[in-house]
């Protein structure tokens, strides 16, 4: 649905000062904080390809420069390539009276119909894995270059002494750039130190510095006579897609190896606990930890558009939905001292009491219920529109000040939370400690009515 | 926003025993080959080619106005073969969109006027933008969105869209209400 409703329209504040829809966010049950993807830590778990589905160690990818060894991407296009076979016949070697039928292999694009044949490029007797790989012609130079930058990393690594001592961890860090960090020599196995004394030997400086360039050479004359052979020549996202060829010409573009995708783990940055952990698989969509905090956190959605006028009271529906299992009571209030006056375009009434909501019944979601629950939580119907399951509607006033825009408006969410981490499992004598937590909520109500020009002048 | 009530016709569609809401102007060419797994709403002009291979569709999808399904064929030496369809559960077809996958997940959300190319795998939990051309043969990875054409992955879904999916796909069954009955 994160594609197909519009769920941009209510936000919550996550503890970066950022505003996400609440399926965007995490809620890290040790903090009890929302946390988003910029304020976590990324982790990779597992590289893999998006076309065969492969996973590869994060070691390997890494040496493979993050690519896919079997598959292709059209250079033209992008499309992944797909291997189509032809028979060839050749003359016996034995009976040059005879022909013999081989198969051979070359690779197309499904969508621009380009071929490894179109640049010349020989059919394979293999499937897979045999294409040639072309050489960067820098490759030397980008090595040493690497190797400087990696005893250059390992001596400022030294220098700063860790300031904690970080626990082993088998995952690769995103800041390991250079591939020489602490934690990623620990995981070959060496220590800071040992390393430090054979590196004190290979002073960096050892290296060719690079050369200025001072002049280039004119452009040729045939750029200025020749007619530009526009069809012949590769657009700048070709080029941009190859950076160490950048071929000028359609005939020397080369399959591309897939680059690959990667399943992450996000660690909330403050207590390093995991806040989202998917399966080692890269087809299953199981998660082994997942806080997400649609899980966790009350829904709040608006329930119909409806229209505005400015300085007009209107009543706005609105739903709230309780991901819990457990009943859950929430209360609404304003924001007092509010510095966002980009969500401060209505003032708004909220209802005082707080909001009782019935724990969530999976199997009986997906069923026609129709029944009323209203007798039940003794709700008061001027506040209370509907009451279904899990879900209830309840109105607000909102009286839009702002003659044009949006109307917008914000106010803080307080709700239960049964806190079932261990640590707070043993303080409370096995019973889940009920906490309170507090959002901030923004939402987008909608724009206010256009006024029709007839109706003021009259 | 909450989904919004659409109001259908009750002469124009057959509601199964199983729940499932067909239109009467929807075709089902081969309708013995054609499984349907329950509480799935198959829209007015929908064309499922259950003539061609089997087609199963799961439980809770919603396959939108002038949507055709239709099982994807391989050339081999020796003619054509068709390959059969599965089609998962909480998928959302939108309008005029053509699939002629091998294979759709579950959890799975097709925008509008896409062509979802022969025997492309469209793993659980992953989504289509309107308006995306995807080639023959694409694999599209779980919690990614393809757009454009040709279809390229453009961005990640949330952890939570299993969920999203499941919300959408139930909340419009529900809200797919026969004239003059509901509230």
């Amino acid at each position: 649905m994160a594609t197909y409703a519009d769920l941009e329209l209510v936000k919550y504040l996550c503890c970066c000062k950022k505003k996400f829809s609440v399926c965007r966010l995490y809620l890290c049950k040790y903090c009890l904080q929302l946390r988003c993807t910029d304020c976590t830590q990324h982790e990779v778990d597992t590289p893999y390809c998006p076309h065969c589905l492969e996973n590869m160690p994060s070691g390997e990818a890494k040496l493979k420069k993050n690519r896919c060894s079997n598959c292709f991407d059209c250079p033209v296009c992008g499309h992944t390539l797909v291997t189509r076979s032809t028979s060839h016949t050749s003359p016996s070697p034995d009976d040059p009276t005879k022909t013999i039928a081989k198969k051979m292999y070359y690779m197309a694009c499904g969508f621009c119909r380009w071929t490894t044949r179109d640049v010349g490029l020989p059919d394979q007797s293999v499937a897979s894995g045999s294409w040639p790989i072309l050489q960067n012609p820098h490759e030397q130079r980008i090595s040493s270059l690497l190797e400087n930058y990696k005893i250059m990393a390992q001596i400022e690594k030294a220098e700063h002494e860790r300031k904690k001592y970080v626990s082993r961890r088998s995952h690769l860090y995103r800041q390991d750039k250079y591939g020489g960090s602490a934690a990623g020599l620990r995981r070959k196995g060496m220590s800071t130190f040992s390393s430090m004394s054979s590196t004190e030997s290979k002073v960096p400086g050892e290296l060719e510095p690079s050369v200025t360039v001072d002049s280039f050479e004119p452009l040729p004359n045939e750029y200025f006579t020749e007619p530009a052979a526009l069809v012949k020549t590769t657009k700048l996202a070709h080029r941009h897609s190859v950076p160490e060829f950048q071929p000028t010409e359609i005939s020397k573009l080369h399959p591309i190896h897939k680059h690959l995708l990667m399943r992450k783990s996000l660690r909330c940055k403050e207590c390093e606990h995991n806040v989202s952990k998917a399966d080692f698989n890269p087809s299953s969509i199981k998660f082994k930890i997942q806080l997400t905090a649609q899980h966790h956190v009350p829904e709040i959605r608006i329930l119909t558009p409806s229209t505005f006028t400015m300085n007009k009271e209107t009543i706005v529906t609105l739903t709230l939905s309780n991901p819990s299992v457990f009943g859950m009571t929430v209360s609404l209030h304003p924001i007092e001292d509010e510095s966002d006056t980009d969500y401060c375009s209505a003032k708004v009434e909220l209802p005082k009491k707080e909001l009782l909501l019935a724990g969530r019944d999976e199997p009986s979601m997906q069923m026609y219920d129709d029944s009323s629950q209203a007798d039940e939580f003794k709700d008061d119907p001027k506040v209370i529109v509907f009451r279904k399951g899990n879900k209830i509607g309840f109105v607000v006033k909102v009286t839009p000040v702002v003659n044009e825009g949006d109307v917008k408006i914000q106010f803080m969410m307080k709700h239960e939370f049964r806190n079932t981490t261990a640590a707070a499992l043993q303080s409370e004598s096995k019973e889940p400690e009920i906490v309170w937590l507090e959002h901030k909520v923004y939402m987008n109500l909608g724009p206010i009515a256009k006024k029709d020009p007839n109706v003021s002048q009259a | 926003m909450e989904l919004q009530d659409e109001f259908y016709n009750t002469s124009q569609y057959i509601e199964t025993a199983s729940g499932n809401k067909v239109s009467r102007q929807s075709v089902l060419c081969g309708s013995q080959n054609i499984v349907i797994n329950g509480k799935t709403i198959v829209m007015t002009g929908c064309v499922i080619r259950g003539d061609l291979a089997n087609v199963r569709i799961g439980r809770h999808c919603i396959i939108s106005k002038n949507a055709v399904i239709r099982p994807a064929f391989k050339r081999f030496s020796k003619g054509v073969a068709f390959f059969p369809l599965h089609i998962g559960d909480h998928v959302l077809i939108e309008e005029d969109s053509i699939v002629n996958a091998a294979q759709v997940g579950s959890f799975v959300h097709i925008g509008k006027n896409c062509v979802i190319g022969r025997r492309s795998v469209l793993k659980d939990c992953c989504a289509i933008a309107d308006n995306t051309i995807l080639p023959p043969e694409t694999v599209v990875p779980p919690f990614t969105l393809c757009t454009g054409s040709p279809g390229k992955i453009t961005s990640e879904l949330p952890d939570c869209t299993q969920d999203l999916m499941t919300d959408i796909t139930v909340n419009y069954y529900h809200h797919f209400r026969p004239h003059g009955k509901g509230k």
